[in-house]
């Protein structure tokens, strides 16, 4: 009988894993998860309410929340789109597949070796929250020690809800072979798993509960803001029928996702390789005679080797003389030569062809479908909101777009050329910032120039253009200029994209998890997040606070330069 | 005049790739041969600016290279080993882009430089083709162009006919051997021998980060004159052979080993007849010994 840890499913799998842990990424993950399970535990509403931290309807509470909260899903469909894109990019396909290596074996071992690393994350949360069972904390109730409830809800309800969500994603980025396609999707998920929410709001408890992907139906019939902590820390979640009809469903579902997968993945410009008997064996037996190959014509690759023939006429043709110039207006020329490339390199992201449409209509959804009262006219009204909308889609955009930009060149293997070329780093640099800045500045816009059009057909004019140009000036462009200039000098210093992405999303859900329990100062909020209204933009202390912020964006910058591994002396 | 003296260069996991390397190289095509993981390629990146040195100096025409990075890429044309282009742009918009770089404002100039570049390595009928759909073939013929964009003084082309089909690389011998001016140091990187002595005036073979050899390509094979022997000896005793002389070549045909020895100046065996020595004997030789 065959070993099963000598199959090809197994090398893969190992492989998977193995590549894994050679990331930051996943340590990343893990501390950032770590985190929270301390903050959730520790500061979260269990010690103010009298609830148990380690009772049943706590913990299925914390993992419900873990599995949305946090951008797990978007997390989910980075690791999980990119497994097979990223053999076919490092050109490592065609020698997997030319071994005896199933597509089966290869699908699966990739797909289960990623989601064993991506579990493996996602219990660090499950294990920390575990562990704290043990560590005192003042007023903080604490049941006897428990294990089943955090192993089988963390199983139930992340575990099974991340497998549909990565097979999902695994099927996409393995089936587009594009990665970003997969990103465009994670994107779109929050929105479009709300929206089926409320949609699911109006069915009957059985039907919510088993149409729910994430499984947060599963206990709804606990209000926890309305019952007694002494109830609540007695109560046992348990999953009824129609839960245990969405696991499985779920898991078929997966399954489903995977076979459409084998079935319609495809080696490109070879042979499929499915069974190891299919392979054309050489033996040497069987080889043809060879060709002879006398020393004679040997003797040809030495000193006496094929000459150079006369160039045909073209090819003699004289390059003609140029004038390469210098200084300050050359440096100018050659930052617009880059700032064109580099934008016309972001434009050319196939993403941006979901986000963009995605990002207006989001940002224009309230405007445009619901009841619009106007503050102190109509156009400041449909400019604050825009505004306020965008400024958090901005904020996903510009790391996402800097990232891509920032590591293109190393990406592409373009660096050498362009590192060798006699343009300042801060050309190099400050292009990617600007392109970036570009194009969230037409992003702005657009959503400008559509929440106009949106109030003339509402009939909510007459259009002030002052208003739009005030909040946008003076609140939206600043912050956009501190972001960019913030994630350039993130991924100058770390120097990896996917930490950045970890960093930047763990920083910004803390920050904004700080100002929404009401710690908002300017000093840690540049980006005025809930503190300015149209009555005070213009007002000195705003217009302070924004020098502030483009003051923050040329620190920034120069931290950029100065990790810029690019060096220009010694 | 390119000055490398004293070079050295240890990685951050303490592999040694450039140990005390020197060398003088005049104007003309300089040939750097080596197998692979010698260490040409890191001299290539020091000379290109892409790395620092641990130690040494590189001086042309009095500058120094290192530490005035700037001065370098002004006058530098460089072909990397492994290198990759934006894929959505095209032939056109990239050399354009690359010659925005290297600071030609004058667009008329900018276009006819571009549209001789192409035309040169054979990429004029392709003006609107991405560069993701570039053959291997195709983009290493870009590659050289991008190289040749401003009249460099010093041009590094490292592996630069690997994917490129026969009849492009006499072309592209020839666009080498018409390119160099009596001003131009050309440094072709290589493993493959034919390329050296079909274009270089003087070559050096680098082996373990350590210079073993530097010369002219008629030195060299010089250097081996009436040392060459070959014989054709049943495959069975091949072994002892090797054990015996200094094997630097085995070929299997029609069942026999045809073997190439050197031997100064002396028959080995009665089965050996002398042969003209090869580019290729000399370099293999000094791999061989140095590798020992």
């Amino acid at each position: 009988m065959r070993n099963p840890f000598r199959t090809p499913f197994a090398a893969v799998f190992v492989n998977e894993v193995r590549l894994g842990i050679k990331r930051i990424a996943p340590y990343a993950l893990m501390i950032f998860f770590s985190s929270n399970a301390v903050l959730w535990w520790g500061w979260g509403p269990a010690v103010e309410r009298g609830w148990a931290t380690n009772s049943d309807f706590y913990i299925h509470r914390n993992f419900g929340g873990f599995n949305f909260i946090l951008g797990l899903p978007i997390f989910t469909a980075i690791m999980m789109g990119d497994p097979v894109v990223k053999d076919f990019r490092l050109g490592v396909d065609s020698l997997i597949f030319s071994k005896p290596v199933g597509r089966g074996s290869y699908l699966l071992g990739k797909f289960f070796g990623n989601f064993f690393v991506l579990v493996c994350c996602q219990s660090a949360f499950a294990i920390t929250f575990f562990l704290l069972q043990w560590v005192p904390f003042s007023g903080m109730v604490v049941l006897p020690v428990r294990i089943t409830p955090y192993f089988k809800h963390f199983f139930f309800v992340v575990v099974v809800s991340h497998l549909v969500l990565a097979a999902f994603y695994f099927a996409a980025g393995t089936i587009t072979r594009n990665a970003k396609i997969v990103y465009g999707l994670a994107a779109c998920f929050y929105p479009t798993l709300i929206a089926f929410e409320v949609l699911l709001k109006e069915l009957p408890v059985g039907v919510r509960v088993a149409l729910d992907p994430l499984g947060f139906n599963f206990h709804s019939g606990v209000d926890g803001w309305h019952q007694s902590a002494a109830f609540l820390n007695q109560y046992v979640v348990s999953y009824g029928p129609y839960a245990y009809a969405n696991r499985v469903s779920m898991i078929i579902i997966s399954s489903i996702l995977l076979f459409i997968v084998y079935r319609r993945f495809g080696i490109d410009g070879q042979a499929q390789v499915t069974r190891s008997d299919d392979l054309i064996t050489l033996t040497l037996s069987r080889a043809p005679e060879p060709v002879p190959y006398t020393l004679e014509s040997a003797s040809s690759y030495g000193l006496v080797d094929t000459a150079i023939e006369a160039s045909p006429a073209g090819d003699r043709r004289q390059l003609p003389r140029v004038t390469p110039t210098r200084g300050p207006g050359t440096t100018f020329f050659k930052m617009l030569a880059a700032v064109g490339v580099e934008f016309r390199l972001l434009r050319a992201e196939r993403s941006l062809l979901i986000l963009v449409p995605l990002v207006i209509l989001l940002s224009i959804f309230d405007l445009a479908f619901f009841r619009v009262v106007p503050e102190i006219s109509y156009s400041v009204t449909y400019a604050s909101g825009t505004a306020k909308a965008l400024l958090l889609f901005l904020v996903g955009l510009i790391v996402f777009y800097t990232g891509e930009a920032m590591h293109r060149d190393r990406e592409v293997k373009v660096q050498p050329i362009v590192w060798s070329m006699p343009a300042q780093n801060s050309v190099l640099l400050l292009s990617k910032c600007f392109a970036t800045a570009l194009l969230a500045l037409s992003l702005l816009a657009a959503v400008g120039l559509i929440a106009m059009v949106i109030q003339v057909l509402r009939g909510h004019t007459p259009v002030d253009l002052s208003a739009y140009v005030i909040v946008y000036g003076i609140v939206v462009v600043p912050s956009i200029i501190f972001l960019t200039a913030l994630v350039v000098a993130l991924n100058s210093v770390l120097r990896n994209k996917y930490l950045v992405y970890v960093v930047a999303i763990a920083t910004g859900a803390g920050l904004l998890y700080l100002y929404n329990i009401g710690n908002n100062h300017w000093s840690y909020n540049p980006l005025l997040y809930r503190l300015w209204t149209y009555a005070n933009v213009t007002s000195k202390p705003i217009l302070l606070c924004r020098l502030y912020c483009l003051a923050l964006a040329v620190v920034f910058l120069a931290v950029a330069h100065l990790f810029f591994p690019r060096r220009t002396r010694t | 005049m390119l000055i490398i003296k004293d070079l050295t260069k240890t990685y951050p996991g303490g592999v040694q790739a450039l140990s005390g390397v020197s060398l003088n190289l005049s104007p003309g095509v300089f040939g750097l041969l080596g197998p692979n993981g010698s260490g040409k390629s890191t001299l290539m990146k020091i000379v290109a600016t892409l790395l620092e040195p641990d130690s040494g100096t590189i001086e042309m025409n009095g500058a120094d290279l290192v530490r005035r990075k700037d001065h370098t890429r002004r006058m530098l044309g460089y072909l990397p080993q492994d290198f990759g282009l934006y894929p959505t742009l095209t032939a056109w918009q990239m050399l354009d882009y690359l010659a925005k770089l290297k600071g030609i404002t004058n667009k008329r100039e900018r276009h006819a430089l571009i549209e001789a570049l192409l035309d040169r390595v054979n990429l004029a009928s392709e003006p609107t083709q991405p560069l993701e759909e570039f053959s291997g073939g195709m983009r290493q013929r870009l590659g050289i162009a991008q190289a040749l964009i401003g009249e460099p003084e010093l041009i590094i082309v490292d592996e630069p006919t690997a994917g490129l089909d026969p009849q492009e690389r006499v072309r592209f011998h020839n666009l080498i051997s018409e390119t160099g001016s009596d001003k131009t140091v050309v440094i072709l990187s290589t493993h493959i021998v034919s390329d050296v002595s079909n274009l270089c005036s003087h070559m050096a073979i680098i082996q373990k980060g350590r210079i073993v050899a530097s010369c002219t390509p008629r030195e060299a094979v010089d250097q081996l004159k009436e040392s060459v022997w070959e014989a054709s000896v049943p495959r069975e005793k091949l072994p002892a052979f090797k054990a015996r002389f200094n094997v630097i070549s085995s070929r299997m045909f029609d069942g026999e080993a045809r073997l190439r020895v050197i031997s100064k100046r002396q028959r080995p065996s009665e089965e050996f007849t002398p042969a003209t020595p090869i580019l290729e004997d000399y370099y293999l030789d000094l791999v061989n010994q140095a590798a020992m």
